[in-house]
Order: C-alpha cells, then structure tokens, then sequence
C-alpha cells in the first residue's frame, strides 16, 4: 500500500506526514513525530495507555488509522504543560502519587483532561466512570481518584484545559 | 533486641516527599525503553508457535523474504551463536535456559520459531504473518491438576522439619485438612516488554525493560558470547515489571542477534497476548495442609505439601512455604514440595512469589482451624504468635505481627464482627450481606552486596549513582533522600543516576531488597565524600578552615563549619571545592550481603502484616465486592511515606485481583492461554478499587543498617487473597480454596437475607 499525505494539527502545531494509510495514530505520534508521552499498553483499545483527544473526543490512539486522523486536530500528553509550567493535572498526579511507574500516566492525564473539561468537578463515581477505559497496574487507583479531585479543585484547571 | 546502632536521620526521612522523577512521568518525557529511536531503527517481530508441543518440521520463509521492506527472517537455522548459561555460575540469573531458536522443539505454546525484521513495523508484522511453520504436533500437558507423583527427575524435597507432624496430627483434637490452589497468574505490567539493540562493533548497547539492568548485562554478555565489557544495558524508567521483568526473556537475545547480522538497531516488542505467552507467569500451585490444635487453640502440627508446575526444560520452584516455618509457634511441622511438568511458557517470580500463594494457603487453612474451634481468627492467630523463628531458633530481628493484628483489628472495627456466617448487614441495605475476614502477612527481609557513587559538585549540587533501576516504587527519590539527608543539600539540588549497567554495581530491583542493599552504600558514599570536603576545607589556601584538623570540622546543611559551632557560621561547600579548584568531593561506597555480616546471622529477618478485608456480598444479583481493606503493615522504617504508601494501595489491589479475577488458562483442546489479553484477563479497573486504609507500624529494623529500612514492595498483596476467601466465607458460608473467587462457585450459598 503506497504512503499517503496526512494533515493534521497536533497540539496546536499544523503537520503533515507520509504514512502507509492504515499506520495507527499511536505509531505516527511516536515515530514520525518523536512524542513518546502517548504509550502502548495493549494495542488493542483495551487499556488507554494510548489516549489522546481527536477534535475534542478521548480516543485510543492505538485504534485510529492515520487515514481518519486526516485534518483532524490532536492533543497528545506534550500539550498540557505550557511553557514547562506544569497543568494541574500534572501537578497533581505528581504530589498525590497518582503516578508511580509513569507508564499509564499520560493516558491517564488525557483521560482526566478530557472528564474535567466536561464537568469540573466530578464526584468519586464520575472520576471512576470517566476514567474507566484506563488501567493501571500499580497504584490501585485510589491517589489517582485523589489526584483528579485536587485538580479539579486547583484554581485554573478549568481554563487551562483546552 | 539487636544491639546494632541505628541513626536518627533528618526530618526528610520518612517525609511524604512527591516523587522527584514526577514532572518527566506526569509531562511524558521520561524514556522508557520502546522510546528509545536511532537514526536507521528497524524492528523485529517474532513468530510465535501454534501448537504447545511437537516439532518443527519445516519454516517456509520465501513469502515472506520477498516482502516489501524486510530484511532478515531469523529461524533456528541461522540465528548465529547465542549460547547457554554456564551451570554452576551464580553472577547472573536468566529465565529461559534455552536460548531462543536453539533447536527445532516446540514445547509450549508462544515459543518464538522466528524472526522478522523489516524497515517499518508494519512491514514485519505482514511478513511475519506470511511465514509458513509446518509442525509435527507430539501431545502435551496443561492439565490443571497436579497431582503427578514424584519422581526420580523431580522428587519430594522436605524443606522444614521439626517434632513429627504426621502422628500428631493423627492424634490431635482438632484438625483441618484441606487442599488449597491458586492459578497461574500473568504478571501484566502495563508496560509490555522491549528490546531496543544497538550493534556498534564491538559493543553492544541495550534498552531493556528490565528489573536489572547489572544482571541483565552479565546474562545477554554469556548469551551473546562476549566480554560484559561489551555489553551496556540501559533502563532509565520501567514501565513496572512486578517480578516478570527480573530476568533476560528471548527476545532481548534475538534483538541483540539481529543487530548483530544486519549492524542496524534493532527494536523487538512484545505484544499483550505474548505477555501471557514468553515472558513469564506465576505458575499454578497446589497445596495439600493438615493442622491441628488443641481445643483451647494452641496449634500441635503444621503440614504443607505443596506443587507447582513448571516448563519442560526449567526447574522452577515457587517456594510457597516461604513463611510456614515461622510464622506460628507449633511444635510439629513438615514442609515439602515437589514440581510437575506442564507444556507451558517458563514460571518467574511474581510480586511476593511463593509466600503469597503460599500464605493463601496457610492463612485459609488458619481460618477454618480458627472455624472448628469456634475461636476468633484474630485471637486464634494471637496465641499461637510467636517471637522466636522456630525453624531454627533463631530471635526476629524485628517482628511485630501481634501489633498489627491488633492495630487491625481497632481501626477495622472488628470487635463489631458477628461470627455466625451471613449474620451481618450493610448499613442501610439489608439485601447486602457483609463478610468479615483477616489474614496475617509476611515476606522475607534482607539485602544483598552493591555499590555506589556520590559527588559533592562545586556548583553546590550532588549526584549520587549506582547501577540499579526505579521500576516505579520510588528508588530515584529515596536515594535523593539520603544524600540530602546526610549532606543537607537541598532535594531538588541531588541527581540520581541510576538504570545503566556501566555504573557502579548495583542490585536487581527484586524480592524488597533494592532499598536495604543500597542505602548503606550511598550513605558510606556520601560521608566519604563529605571527608573528601572537609579535608579539601582544611587545606584550601583560602579557606577560612585553612589549617585546622578536618575532625574538628563539619558539614551541615551543605556547609562546612566548625564542630562546635552552627552550620551557619560555615561556608557553603561549593565555596570552597571552587577555592581549591576541585570539582567535586567524590566518595564510594558499598554494602556487604546482609548473611556475610556475623551479627545479622543471629536473626530471622522478615516484615509482617495483617489484611482485614471487608466484602459485600448482594445475593439477589450474584455481586460480590471488596468494599473496605485495613492494611497494618510492620516494615522497619519508611524512607517515603508517599511512595511507601503507593506500594501498599497498589499491592492491596492487585491482592484483589488474585483473590477475585485473575487466572491465565490454558485450554485443554491446545494448551494456548486462551485469555491472553486485557479484556479476557480481567485486572482490578478504577470500579474494583474498595476504600483502603494502611497503617504503617514502624520499628527500624538494626540488622538492615542503620536506617532500618526492609523494604515493601511485595509485603502489601500477603494475606490480601485468604482475607478475601476467609471474607467470603463469612458471608456467604461458601469456602473457596482455590483461587480466584468465582461466581459460580458463591450460587451454592443458602444465605439467606
Ligand atoms: S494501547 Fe491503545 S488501548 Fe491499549
Ligand atoms: S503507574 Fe504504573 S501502570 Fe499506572
């Protein structure tokens, strides 16, 4: 299958890559864009290691042919911090050890981005319900319901969540 | 007691301290190995075999090597040298003993029989598809059962012995016996194994997802045939490995091979279902107990027979009495075990490997002993305590397991419990039964020989280094701890360097040893580079310590001064390293093994700990939850009570798991583990997740240096499992012995609400 030219705004940065057309989104970020924040757990949309936003919806990055990702915008885990300043998400996961081996993190991180820009501020059941396509295998979850609740409660995250 | 000296360290040991590696996890830019891209990186994936046994009878690869962008197919036929371990060798530990491809014998399902390596991802994995294995299948074994009787090849080996189990239990009062199993367990880290190889003649360089990066490198350097010298094994961050990532797995052998033919990086990652396939399980146990008591609760005999299996060509031994022979006072006591073969992928250490499925075991059998006497399990376990390892008569180091039963016991409420199984109600839903059960726990405690650099730098930051790797626990912060601790250099000015086999030697990151091995090294590192500061602070031509004898000198909160006067009357260290035109004061360090100490060999050194488990059980709609854990763990002191904290939570959830979801099965028609992925192999999601509480109760531990740290990675998921079934058994009056807890199985109950 021959390469196709894809345009898309990654992080508010307009790109384009030549890619076979069934490459997955996960792989065009990691490889031809260099952002290794997005992880593969699985491969197989079944753990969200992979989440990104895809014009404003949480998706499993590992899922989207490239070819669907044509003139789409993204936001990856690499647009959160703004000017090193971390978002408060970040902040918080990282005081209240929401991130342990880090791995499921950035999936985790856009997957509470994309809750807490729908509702700012979830309750323990929503936390559960809306974080509930991500695993993580070491922290038992329970610093990171904690870590979404501080920053739900962290002044700005509402602003800042794009 | 123990009368060795233990420090009284500053305010920051034993702080809540975030972790100082959190703003490149949270910000996506820590490098875990499958991160890792070079300039003309192509990748490899394997091929994996499609029956359990049998041999290969021929491997069409022309397709295949007429595809688009590939390169190599790798087969047993031309693989190139990768060689065996020697026998006998105790520096370096793998997982397979064979090395991948070595012959043309299958003998389990997801054995790799070759290799693709191809430009881009894509294009290997449709060559790798391509590839035609012809087998001549042979039968095999995945049978749960274990009954297999010993023999000459694999025997019944007695580990524990004391008085005469056998006629006392014969004769005791009352007694219990009981078969117990738990299943084969896949480790699942999230992150899924990778090799990134990269070939610069002579030398190669690995990024490995490895536990180890020293072991790593001493296994791939016999594997590979060359000197370790040769060898660089790097892992900066590990996506969690939980013991599945402690030894070298084949495809780290054939990235390294590939490399080496095509002089390319190579990158070879595992996919989620080849995670239940070649890279490692906790194998299925099965474990026969008798015990017995006196009526009054005493306990007159303890027996354990227990098997495990194993693979066709690895002797692998899940030692599930780890903790039988003292974690109770019984004067009777016969432990033995024996393996039996299964056509399955190589068994490795799993996250408390042996004492957890064996105290599951030991615990239930506990638990209904405690059941026929009619005595509170708390009480039972209580009085048949004991401060003496009985195994061989040795005092604990430090042993508190009285303490937090009954710690336990006060924050659980358990006092409230009402015996009579399906007695309790939830609060305010009376057509939800509550069960109530407890377990003790224990692992083992001790440490191993490493280590360690630090540097006091003249821009007034430190480094410390060692060759040991943060597989997620919290090793990065805890070693910025100390340095900061001793020296008083502020946390964020100490840089840790660890996760590359080419610094000083360190441990494997296995068995909650890595923090008691390496502290003593880094804090003998440290107060030999602060000699180094105080010397140069004696001679430096302008320093305003110029002349005076360095013992009389001090260095406190990064200052040098006067012994008898404040640190702040000194000068700041970097002040005078830049006087004299040194760049650093450098000191080494290490640590000995913790049994070449004559003083620790006196002691039985162990952590413990007690699990109260809340279920609710719903019999209208066959829902069973773990709704609330009490967790009081006895782990010497806590050098981070975030991160200390984390490994408990997570510990106790994946104790959920254990006790109520997981088990990898392998289907009788093929022998593949058939629910080789996440939706099929159910781990604990955001929804299973209970209030949990933990309690830490804190004894530094002397024997374990002298900050007193035994480390507690894996203590946290001991006792979770047998608390759930003793749990379960409490409310729904079904007991389940083996693992894990299936609806099924909780239909039988005629609790009524
Ligand atoms: S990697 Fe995409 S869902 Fe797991
Ligand atoms: S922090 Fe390791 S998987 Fe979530």
């Amino acid at each position: 299958m021959s390469d196709c030219r894809i345009q898309l705004t990654i992080n508010g940065q307009q790109t384009s890559v030549e890619a076979p057309p069934m490459k997955r989104l996960l792989d065009v970020l990691r490889e031809d864009l260099d952002l290794t924040g997005t992880k593969e757990g699985c491969g197989e949309g079944e753990c969200g290691s992979c989440s990104v936003r895809m014009n404003g919806e949480l998706v499993n990055s590992c899922m989207v042919p490239i070819l669907q990702a044509h003139g789409a915008h993204i936001e990856t885990v690499e647009s959160l911090a703004i000017d090193a300043e971390l978002h408060p998400l970040q902040k918080a996961f990282l005081e209240c050890g929401g991130a342990q081996c880090g791995i499921c993190t950035p999936g985790m991180l856009m997957a509470a981005t994309h809750l807490i820009a729908h509702n700012p501020n979830p309750s323990l059941e929503q936390i559960r319900e809306g974080l509930a396509g991500n695993l993580c295998r070491c922290t038992g979850f329970i610093k990171i319901f904690d870590s979404v609740i501080t920053a739900a409660a962290m002044e700005g995250s509402r602003t800042h969540a794009r | 007691m123990p009368d060795a000296a233990l420090y009284t360290p500053t305010a920051i040991i034993g702080s809540e301290l975030p972790r100082i590696d959190g703003p490149l996890k949270t910000s996506g830019t820590a490098m875990y190995a499958a991160d890792y891209h070079f300039p003309h990186l192509v990748h490899g994936v394997p091929v994996t075999s499609t029956v359990a046994a049998g041999k290969i009878r021929s491997i069409d690869t022309s397709a295949a090597e007429k595809m688009p962008g590939v390169l190599l197919v790798i087969t047993h036929d031309n693989v190139g040298p990768l060689f065996r371990m020697a026998p006998g060798g105790h520096d370096g530990r793998t997982s397979e003993s064979r090395p991948p491809l070595e012959d043309d014998i299958v003998r389990y399902w997801g054995q790799y029989v070759a290799m693709v390596v191809a430009e881009t991802i894509e294009q290997a994995q449709i060559a790798a598809h391509a590839i035609k294995v012809d087998y001549d299948p042979s039968s095999f074994n995945v049978s749960k059962v274990l009954d297999d009787s010993p023999t000459e090849e694999l025997p019944l080996h007695t580990e524990s012995k004391r008085g005469d189990a056998i006629s006392a239990f014969a004769s005791a009062p009352v007694k219990i016996d009981q078969t117990y199993v738990t299943p084969a367990e896949t480790h699942n880290p999230m992150e899924m194994h990778a090799t990134v190889a990269v070939w610069n003649n002579p030398k190669f360089t690995l990024y490995e997802t490895t536990q180890g990066v020293m072991n790593h490198q001493h296994v791939m350097a016999e594997t590979l045939g060359v000197p370790r010298e040769n060898i660089q094994v790097i892992t900066r961050f590990l996506g969690s490995g939980f013991g599945g990532k402690l030894f070298p797995w084949p495809h780290s052998a054939l990235a390294a091979a590939a490399a080496r033919q095509l002089n390319r990086p190579v990158k070879v990652s595992t996919n989620r279902q080849m995670m239940f396939q070649n890279v490692g399980h906790r194998p299925r146990t099965q474990q026969h107990m008798q015990f017995s008591a006196t009526p009054d609760g005493k306990l007159v005999s303890l027996r354990h027979d227990y098997r495990n299996h194993t693979n066709l060509g690895d002797d692998i031994h899940e030692n599930c009495g780890e903790a039988t022979p003292f974690i109770y006072s019984v004067p009777n006591l016969l432990l033995t075990s024996a393996l039996v073969r299964r056509n399955v992928g190589t068994p490795t250490p799993m996250r408390g490997p042996g004492a957890v499925p064996g105290l599951f075991a030991v615990e239930s059998a506990m638990d209904e002993l405690a059941i026929a006497l009619k005595m509170d399990p708390v009480e039972f376990r209580l009085k048949n305590d004991t401060l003496t390892d009985e195994s061989n008569g040795k005092p604990f180091s430090s042993r508190h397991l009285k303490e937090c039963l009954q710690l336990g016991s006060e924050k659980f409420g358990w006092s409230k419990r009402n015996p009579k199984v399906g007695s309790m109600c939830k609060p305010g839903d009376p057509d939800v039964i509550l069960g109530w059960g407890v377990a003790a726990a224990s692992w083992g405690a001790g440490h191993g020989p490493c280590q360690a650099s630090v540097a006091l730098l003249n821009d007034g930051t430190a480094r410390v280094s060692c060759g040991t790797q943060d597989v997620g626990t919290g090793t990065y912060t805890i070693f910025a701890q100390i340095v900061s601790d001793r020296t008083g250099i502020p946390i964020d000015k100490v840089r840790v360097v660890i996760g590359d086999s080419a610094l000083p030697p360190g441990p494997t990151s296995g068995g909650s040893t890595c923090t008691a091995t390496v502290l003593p090294a880094i804090a003998e590192a440290t107060d030999n580079a602060i000699k180094v500061a105080l010397a140069t602070a004696a001679t430096a031509k302008d320093s305003p310590f110029h002349g005076k004898k360095p013992d009389g000198l001090a260095f406190h909160e990064a200052r040098v001064h006067l012994e008898d006067r404040p640190a702040s009357t000194g000068t700041p260290y970097q002040q005078l390293l830049k006087m004299a035109n040194i760049d650093a004061a450098n000191g080494e360090g290490s640590t000995s093994a913790l049994n070449s100490n004559p003083e620790a060999r006196k002691y039985s050194t162990h952590s413990f700990g007690a699990q109260f488990i809340e279920v609710e059980w719903d019999p209208g709609i066959a829902r069973l939850r773990v709704s609330r854990v009490v967790s009081v763990i006895d782990g010497g002191r806590m050098i981070n009570k975030k991160t200390a904290e984390n490994q408990i939570l997570g510990a106790v959830v994946m104790g959920i798991g254990m006790g109520m979801l997981e088990e990898t099965i392998y289907t009788p028609k093929t022998g593949q583990p058939l629910n080789s992925n996440y939706a099929d192999y159910m781990v604990p999601t955001h929804a299973d997740s209970p209030s949990i509480e933990v309690h830490f109760i804190e004894y530094p531990d002397p024997i374990l240096g002298e900050y007193g740290a035994r480390g507690i990675g894996e203590i946290g998921l001991a006792g979770v499992a047998p608390a759930i079934t003793a749990a379960v058994y409490h409310a729904t009056g079904v007991r389940v012995r083996e693992l894990p807890v299936r609806i099924e199985r909780l239909m039988q109950s005629t609790v009524q609400v």
